[in-house]
């Protein structure tokens, strides 16, 4: 089943633009103005998602099968027919390989002694 | 005071689609344009959402920083799509995977690389030169910006519908009499029964009466501008309301209770957008007003201002004497403009039979006739649209001079590269190799000036609307929009391909032996391409004195304009309008008016305190009929005398300053119970007293006394500083309530000492106290409502000054860049002079002959163009010949000038060679 899917681990490390879209759609399909926002709130503002580059993203990580549209799917209460974007299974691997890697980073770095917090 | 809401922060403006803030929809439009760059593929995709995301998130940010928000996000979104444009080209030509064939097509790929690849040389070419890349583009930015900039305001202004489905088939309906001096006359209850009844060319037919009411609720009284209208006005605009409903029948039949539908801009200011507004009422002076609608965004009929639409009662049986309402209507289909104007001039014999006491004999004295205008030229105005295209025009001259400015620089340029040129041809570089290198440089030119000029229009637009000059109308629909875009695009691009175009030309027959041999030195063709752009200054030079003499001919209209005599003084007056609204009777409403002016006259620094029912030179309406001559019967054969007038209180004449010629002012004993008196200006006397008008009788109503006249008065020009003077009489407020039932308005005049005048606020407090539901309405000096009067003539002219400025700035840098070319290329000939003995005042005698040939033939040139040219401005002059002999010489002179101040350094650089050095350098 999976013989032909590209392994996770290809993909890692992730390039942080990427990194943070899979992680705005972990919870749910969004659509891009949606994960700008998603993305600009859980950073604080430091990381903004300019149209051109969200999609140029979003459409490199479809091609690599990571996420895909929705397509006919709209939200009823939205009459500008956005398009939804969701995570697939491997782009949720991916996600989770590139946590654990980030994490085993973070732990590193909180082991260090450089740190002072041993 | 109105116009402060105009500025960038300003109620949204007309913006790409859905009612955005300008400095957003011009962002959101540019990044689309920009967008069309992307492959094609990805272009599909993503360029909807892209920009539909972009445009939330500015809105987002114009909500919370204003303008300077959209601004820092639109740069940053702008530069992200340019980054993402070659990358996506790049991945779209090569190919992401290989199972991915979904990108790009190659054809426009390979294009795209070869002009990618030329502009890149072309731009190292120009860093290498940054001082010829700035002139360049300093050039190109102004010429463009500046056509941009006046195209904007002509298509949005002169060219763009009105924003009504098919506009151009909303007409507007007015009636003439120049028998009886009215040569502008609206609608009456007859006519417009006349025309619903037969006249079957129109599909439907409104009539509006725009008035100023009081709107009370608020923090303060409110006088704001409500339009009554028939219910059939939805139909003939095509305009619907979008919250509630529209007017029935039986909101305009008599004693219905009054409704009313709010604009989209009162509905915001007022009620917050309250969507739950429908069945709220409103204060209308004295009338509970249930609000039954809201009229949509960019609904703006008859303009801007209007708060409220409530229905106007129209009396079929009406008379077909009072003409005060207006109307408009929608062409039936299929009917042209020419048909309608045929088939309501048949229509108006129908007057005498719907109306037997005018016959025809009294219509055809009278001149009677009725004209169908389209809506939208009538609300442009003939005059003010003359005076757009002359501008545009103008600018266009501009953008010509500067390219020509830019083809020298190029010409200069290309000359320094001969050899190299030859060299590679000779080497068989083809044509189409070496025009694509120039062509490459002339597109980098032209894009990134017109992008420059785009910003500069930008800009200048953004400064016109925010000082909202009064002459503009549409002023609140002209926005940087897609078509600027468009048309900047279209300009540079032409302007590049021309310039592009002109070094190949030269070099189309170029003898390269001769170059190679003689190393570029001064030589037969070296003496052609001087000649070449010897013409082109001699063209800009002739193109700025087309505009000297332009510009010269709006000064002088300007000047005459300011220099004639209004009839009175209008230094050191304020004129302050305060509203009584409807419901007071004549006698109590002068009295509040008279206190009022009183007790101002009690603060410091008041001199004297008038009071008149209109602003002289204030344009607008103005009361006036026919009337009769006590000791002068009417001969029923002849067309009575017709004259205006308006109602006046104590000191008028003293608070204008307006010189008494004979008899005596008004005294407020003349309204106390004697007899009814009045005052005429000269004009009146004149034309129907025969010279004599004090004692005589003159009334304007049919029945009742004659006033006695006791005083004349000198001309004012009432009706505007370009309009002729007309006999106008002035009666006492108290007397003149046949004419006035109610005294809805009054304005003060207030003439203090010399630069004392009260606050504001001081008479807002006296009103106040006296009647707190009184608002001020207009409150402005007598010297701003000159200069309203003058604001068309000083619009065109401050417009084609500042075209007239850049167009010379830039023909004088053509002209001293040639000229300074010229003695850079004969350092030796003029080393060898000078060491033959010539004086350096030989020598620069010989430079100032130079270019004393090319400013004589610009001259020349210049003024037959201006002959031909300058009588098209017939219509925005006045009081000034399209030939005025003072701005044909004047403007020539003014140009030698600059052509010797041109001049001047580089003949000044020629006489100091150094002989030694000279010959040295070969």
């Amino acid at each position: 089943m999976t013989s032909r899917t590209p392994a996770p681990a290809s993909f890692i490390p992730l390039k942080p633009a990427r990194f943070h879209i899979l992680l705005a759609l972990a919870d749910g399909a969004r659509h891009g103005f949606s994960i700008r926002e998603v993305v600009e709130a859980r950073t604080e503002g430091a990381v903004k998602l300019w149209p051109a580059t969200l999609y140029g993203a979003v459409r490199d990580m479809s091609d690599e099968g990571l996420v895909e549209a929705l397509e006919g799917e709209e939200d009823p209460d939205d009459d500008q027919r956005r398009r939804y974007y969701r995570l697939t299974s491997l782009g949720r691997e991916v996600l989770r390989a590139e946590a654990d890697r980030l994490q085993s980073l973070v732990d590193a770095a909180r082991g260090s002694a450089a740190l002072g917090r041993t | 005071m109105s116009h402060a809401s105009r500025g960038p922060e300003g109620p949204p403006r007309r913006g790409a689609g859905d009612g955005l803030p300008a400095s957003v929809g011009w962002v959101v439009a540019a990044y689309a344009a920009l967008g069309r760059f992307l492959p094609g593929d990805f272009r599909s995709r993503f360029l909807d959402d892209a920009v539909r995301d972009l445009r939330d998130t500015l809105r987002a940010g114009h909500a919370r920083r204003g303008w300077p928000g959209v601004v820092t996000a639109g740069t940053a979104a702008l530069a992200d799509m340019m980054r993402r444009i070659p990358v996506e080209w790049w991945k779209a030509l090569r190919g992401t995977g290989e199972n991915r064939g979904r990108s790009g097509h190659p054809g426009t790929g390979e294009w795209m690389m070869t002009l990618w690849n030329d502009l890149r040389i072309a731009a190292r070419a120009l860093a290498r030169r940054p001082a010829y890349a700035m002139a360049a583009l300093v050039t190109l930015a102004l010429g463009i910006g500046a056509t941009v900039a006046i195209f904007t305001v002509v298509n949005d202004v002169v060219i763009r519908s009105l924003p009504y489905p098919d506009a151009d088939r909303v007409v507007v309906i007015e009636h003439h009499a120049p028998g009886l001096s009215l040569p502008n006359l609206e609608n009456s209850a007859g006519t417009l029964n006349l025309y619903w009844k037969r006249a079957d060319f129109l599909q439907s037919l409104a009539a509006y009466d725009q008035q100023q009411r009081n709107l009370l609720g608020g923090p303060h009284p409110d006088r704001v501008e409500v339009v009554a209208v028939t219910p059939q006005l939805f139909q003939v605009l095509g305009a619907h309301p979008s919250v509630g409903r529209a007017f029935t029948a039986d909101d305009a039949a008599q004693g219905a209770a009054p409704v009313g539908i709010l604009t989209h801009a009162a509905w915001v200011t007022r009620f917050g957008a309250d969507p739950g507004v429908v069945g709220r009422t409103v204060q209308v002076d004295d009338a509970t007003t249930e609000i039954v609608g809201v009229m949509p965004e960019g609904f703006a009929f008859p303009d801007p201002d209007a708060a409220l639409l409530t229905p106007l009662y129209v009396d079929p049986n009406g008379t077909f004497g009072t003409f005060g309402t207006a109307a408009v209507a929608r062409l039936a289909p299929g009917v042209t403009l020419e048909q309608a104007q045929a088939r309501i001039q048949q229509l108006q014999s129908g007057i005498s039979e719907m109306f037997p006491d005018i016959t025809p004999d009294f219509l055809k004295q009278a001149g009677w006739g009725a004209t169908v205008e389209r809506l939208q030229d009538k609300v442009v105005g003939a005059k003010i649209a003359s005076a757009l295209w002359i501008v545009l025009a103008t600018v266009g001259f501009v953008l010509l001079i500067a390219c020509a400015n830019v083809a020298n620089l190029f010409l200069v340029r290309a000359e320094s590269r001969q050899k190299e040129l030859a060299l590679r041809a000779a080497m068989g570089a083809g044509r189409g190799h070496i025009a694509s290198g120039f062509l490459g440089e002339a597109l980098l030119l032209g894009g990134v000036g017109g992008a420059l000029g785009l910003l500069l229009a930008w800009g200048g637009i953004h400064l016109l609307v925010s000082n909202g000059p009064a002459a503009l109308p549409r002023l609140h629909e002209i926005s940087v929009d897609g078509t600027s875009l468009l048309f900047a695009g279209l300009v540079s691009l032409v302007s590049s391909l021309a310039l592009g175009a002109i070094p190949l030309v030269r070099y189309s027959g170029v003898r390269l032996a001769s170059i190679l041999r003689d190393g570029g030195r001064a030589s037969t063709d070296g003496r052609e391409r001087h000649r070449t752009r010897s013409v082109l200054v001699t063209a800009q030079l002739a193109l700025a004195l087309v505009l000297l003499v332009g510009s010269g001919l709006m000064l002088r209209s300007f000047d005459r304009l300011r220099s004639v005599d209004p009839g009175f003084d209008p230094h050191d007056v304020l004129t302050v309008g305060m509203s009584l609204g409807d419901g007071v009777e004549n006698t109590e409403a002068a009295a509040f008016y008279q206190r009022v002016a009183d007790e101002v006259a009690a603060l410091p620094g008041v001199q004297k305190v008038g009071l008149s029912s209109a602003i002289p030179v204030g344009g607008g309406n103005h009361n006036g009929g026919s009337f009769y001559i006590d000791d002068k019967p009417r001969d029923e054969s002849q067309l009575p005398p017709v004259a205006m007038y308006k109602a006046v209180g104590a000191d008028y004449l003293a608070a204008l300053r307006l010189p008494l010629l004979e008899g005596r002012d008004l005294t407020r004993t003349d309204w106390n119970g004697g007899e009814p008196v009045a005052l005429v200006n000269k004009a009146f006397e004149d034309q129907f007293l025969d010279g004599k008008a004090v004692g005589r009788g003159v009334r304007w109503d049919t029945a009742g006394a004659f006033a006695r006249v006791v005083g004349v008065v000198g001309n004012v020009r009432e009706q505007g500083l370009q309009e002729d003077v007309r006999p106008w009489a002035y009666l006492p407020m108290v007397e003149a309530g046949w004419a006035y039932p109610h005294l809805s308005r009054m304005y003060l005049f207030i003439r203090s000492d010399p630069g004392t005048a009260p606050p504001v606020t001081a008479i807002r407090d006296i009103v106040g106290r006296l009647n707190a539901s009184v608002p001020l309405t207009t409150v402005r000096t007598m010297d701003q409502v000159m200069a309203r009067s003058m604001a068309e003539t000083s619009f065109t002219m401050v417009l084609l000054a500042i075209a007239t400025g850049v167009a010379l700035f830039l023909g004088a840098v053509g002209l001293f860049g040639v000229i300074s070319y010229v003695v850079s290329q004969r350092t030796r000939e003029i080393g060898v002079r000078a060491a033959l003995g010539a004086r350096r005042e030989d020598i620069r005698r010989m430079v100032f002959r130079e270019s004393a040939g090319v400013a004589v033939a610009g001259v020349a040139l210049g003024l037959v163009a201006a002959y031909g040219l300058t009588r098209l401005m017939g219509a925005v002059l006045f009081d000034v010949s399209a030939t005025d002999p003072v701005s044909f010489v004047a403007a020539p002179v003014l140009l030698v000038a600059v052509t010797v101040t041109a001049t001047w350094l580089p003949a000044r650089r020629a006489s100091r060679v150094d002989p030694m050095e000279a010959l040295r350098a070969e």
